[in-house]
C-alpha cells in the first residue's frame, strides 16, 4: 500500500503534475515548515526555505525512485536547501547558526482540560522551547526529525549525511543539553 | 560496569521506542538500569525530551501554502518551456545534420572547384569542408538560442514546440 503511494508519487513528480505537487504541499506543508524552523531557528527563514524547497522537489522530482519515504527524501531536499542558504550567509557551520532575534518559532497547542493545567502546560512548552533554542541545531535537527519525525537513526544518518555513530551522540549530547530544563531544575 | 555496558544501555534506550529491541536486550537493559544511576536519568530525559518534542506543533499559514504552489506552478511551467526548447534545439540540431549531410557532395566539388580556381593549398580541403558541413546545424542551434520564442511565433517549430509542451503536460 505504502510502496503504491510513493511510487505514485514518483510519478507524479517525474511528470511534474501540479495537482500532485499541490497535494504533497498540503499533506507536509506542517511537518516540513516544522523541521526548517528547528533547523533555522528562526520562522521567516524557515517559510522562505519552505518555498524554495518545494521549488526544489519541482526540479529534482525525477531524482526519486518512489523506494524510499516520501517524508525522508524531502526532509533530504529540505536539509540541503537549508545548507545551502546557510552557506550563502554565514560561511561557518550549522553549530552557530541561531537567531537571537526569534522568540516565537513554535505554537503551542493547548491540550489541558482546565485552565490550570493549560497554563502549567504552558509554561512547560515554553520552558522547552527556550531550552531548544539554546542548544546547537546540530542537535536540534537530530532531536527534531527523531522525536518528531519519528526516523529511524539510519534513516536520519542518511538523511544528513553523517555517520551513525555522530547521529547517536548528536541525540545523547541533544538530550543531555536538554537536561536541566526537561528535569525542571534551573540551567 | 564498564563503558562499554553504558554505551550498549544508551543505545538500547535509543533505539527502544522507533527500531525496537529483543527481548534479551530488554531483559539486560532493565537489569542494567536497576543499577546504573546514569543510565536511568538519560532514560527519564530522553522521554521527556520526546514528550515535550511531541507536545509542539508548527502551523503553516494558508497564505504561505497557497504562494508556495503558486510558485511552483509558476516554475513548472518554466521548466516545460526549457524542456521544449530543448527538445527543439536538438530536432533543429538534427535536421541540421542531415541536410549537411544531403549537400555534403554538393559542398566537396564546390570546395575542389574553388581549390583549384583560387588556388588554394589542399590541407584548407578538410577542415574548410567540416566547417561547411556544420554550419547549417550551428547557425540553426544559434539562432533558436538567442532569439526569444515569440519570435518563431506560428513557424513550423513553434507548432512541434507547442505539441511537445502538451505531450509533457
Amino acid at each position: 500500500m505504502m510502496e503504491t503511494e510513493e511510487a505514485q508519487i514518483a510519478t507524479g513528480l517525474r511528470r511534474r503534475d501540479p495537482d500532485v505537487l499541490d497535494a504533497l504541499i498540503e499533506q507536509y506543508q506542517h511537518r516540513l515548515l516544522r523541521y526548517l524552523i528547528h533547523l533555522t531557528g528562526d520562522r521567516a527563514t524557515a517559510e522562505d526555505l519552505f518555498q524554495e524547497t518545494w521549488i526544489r522537489v519541482l526540479e529534482k522530482g525525477h531524482q526519486y525512485d518512489g523506494k524510499s519515504r516520501f517524508a525522508t527524501w524531502l526532509m533530504t531536499i529540505a536539509h540541503n536547501v537549508a545548507i545551502d542558504h546557510l552557506r550563502k550567509r554565514r560561511p561557518a557551520s550549522l553549530d552557530e547558526m541561531r537567531e537571537a532575534e526569534d522568540t516565537a518559532p513554535f505554537e503551542p497547542v493547548s491540550d489541558g482540560p482546565s485552565p490550570f493545567e493549560q497554563v502549567a502546560a504552558l509554561e512547560d512548552r515554553v520552558r522547552i522551547q527556550a531550552a531548544l533554542e539554546q542548544i546547537p541545531a546540530i542537535f536540534r535537527e537530530v532531536l527534531a526529525l527523531r522525536f518528531q519525525e519519528q526516523m529511524k537513526l539510519e534513516e536520519i544518518a542518511k538523511l544528513i549525511n553523517i555517520p551513525l555513530a555522530t547521529v547517536k551522540t548528536r541525540l545523547y549530547r541533544g538530550v543531555m543539553a536538554l537536561r536541566p530544563n526537561l528535569m525542571g531544575g534551573a540551567k | 560496569m564498564n563503558s562499554h555496558e553504558h554505551e550498549r544501555a544508551i543505545d538500547l534506550i535509543s533505539r527502544r521506542e522507533i527500531e525496537g529491541v529483543t527481548e534479551a536486550e530488554a531483559r539486560w537493559l532493565e537489569s542494567h538500569l536497576a543499577e546504573c544511576g546514569d543510565c536511568s536519568q538519560f532514560e527519564l530525559v530522553l522521554g521527556s525530551a520526546e514528550q515535550a518534542m511531541r507536545s509542539f506543533t508548527v502551523m503553516a499559514s494558508g497564505s504561505l501554502v497557497a504562494s508556495t504552489q503558486s510558485r511552483v506552478h509558476a516554475r513548472a511551467v518554466q521548466l516545460r518551456e526549457r524542456d521544449s526548447r530543448r527538445f527543439l534545439i536538438a530536432i533543429s540540431f538534427a535536421m541540421g545534420v542531415v541536410f549537411s549531410t544531403l549537400s555534403a557532395w554538393a559542398w566537396w566539388e564546390v570546395g575542389g572547384w574553388m581549390v583549384e580556381r583560387l588556388s588554394l593549398p589542399p590541407a584548407i580541403v578538410g577542415p574548410g569542408m567540416v566547417f561547411f558541413w556544420l554550419l547549417p546545424a550551428v547557425l540553426l542551434g544559434i539562432l533558436l538560442l538567442a532569439f526569444p520564442e515569440s519570435k518563431f511565433e506560428g513557424s513550423v517549430m513553434h507548432l512541434l514546440m507547442k505539441d511537445r509542451q502538451r505531450g509533457i503536460q
